[in-house]
């Protein structure tokens, strides 16, 4: 993991946030839609149900980045070049299973 | 203005469904297959690199408009879908959501892979980011082509 390793460490780094993100609900902020409007807080239920999935992708980016610089060097050349496509096929794979419940 | 949306939002879709097609079956090809002449090996037979960059941007570009109208479809369509008990259109749709979001989160790591020139070491990558992005995509165009018709589906 040379030329473009930060690259990978976004990817792989934002995968796994993505999939906690959604799973433990680690949402940066709502989407209201009634009122059309983003939140950091989370508004009462009287003001209708909101988009989390905005929030998600946010966390997931801010999370990459930060991995993509804060990762040494050093430490890119010793990553196994598998893992970039191992983590995003785990990502892939807990997302089906999550959302098995729905066809069940 | 959202129906002029939802129309690119699809378009743009169908070209990036052609494009990611061809580069993930191009992907494994052998030299040796490139050369006889069934329709399939002539389809394989494209430079599966020239394609990196495009499926990138298409898919940014799926993506933007496809946020824009989120909104749109948690106010119209998803009300339709628990009235009318459709519980494997609606994770079909959540899983469309994820789906989605991992391909755009990927998409550094493969347009990296994808860089000339093409590292050996990253060969395993290619091949299976880019089937991960074609099943993103396939999945994603399907359940948005269902979802729009969902009306005359179930009527």
């Amino acid at each position: 993991m040379k030329v473009h390793g930060r690259l990978m460490v976004f990817s792989a780094a934002a995968s796994v946030i993505y999939t906690l993100a959604y799973y433990f609900d680690w949402s940066l902020f709502q989407y209201y839609v009634a009122e059309g409007r983003f939140h950091f807080l989370r508004l009462p239920e009287s003001a209708g149900p909101p988009i989390l999935w905005y929030g998600w992708l946010a966390t997931a980016t801010l999370a990459g980045l930060a991995a993509a610089f804060v990762v040494p060097r050093r430490l890119l050349a010793w990553l196994p070049a598998d893992l970039v496509w191992l983590i995003p096929f785990a990502a892939v794979l807990a997302a089906v299973m999550y959302e098995l419940r729905w066809f069940l | 203005m959202m129906t002029a949306l939802l129309i690119l939002h699809g378009l743009i879709a169908v070209a990036l469904l052609g494009a990611v097609t061809h580069q993930a079956l191009a992907v494994g090809i052998r030299r040796n297959e490139a050369r006889t002449r069934s329709f399939i090996a002539r389809f394989r037979a494209t430079d599966a690199s020239a394609y990196g960059t495009a499926v990138v941007v298409l898919y940014v570009a799926v993506m933007v408009l496809g946020a824009l109208l989120y909104p749109r479809y948690r106010v119209l369509v998803r009300p339709l879908l628990q009235t009318l008990d459709l519980r494997s259109a609606n994770g079909a749709f959540e899983l469309k959501e994820h789906l989605s979001a991992v391909g755009l989160l990927l998409l550094p790591a493969y347009w990296a892979c994808w860089k000339q020139p093409l590292a050996q070491e990253y060969a395993p990558g290619r091949l299976w980011l880019t089937w991960l992005v074609a099943l993103t995509v396939w999945w994603n165009f399907m359940t948005g082509q269902v979802l729009v018709a969902i009306k005359g589906l179930f009527p």
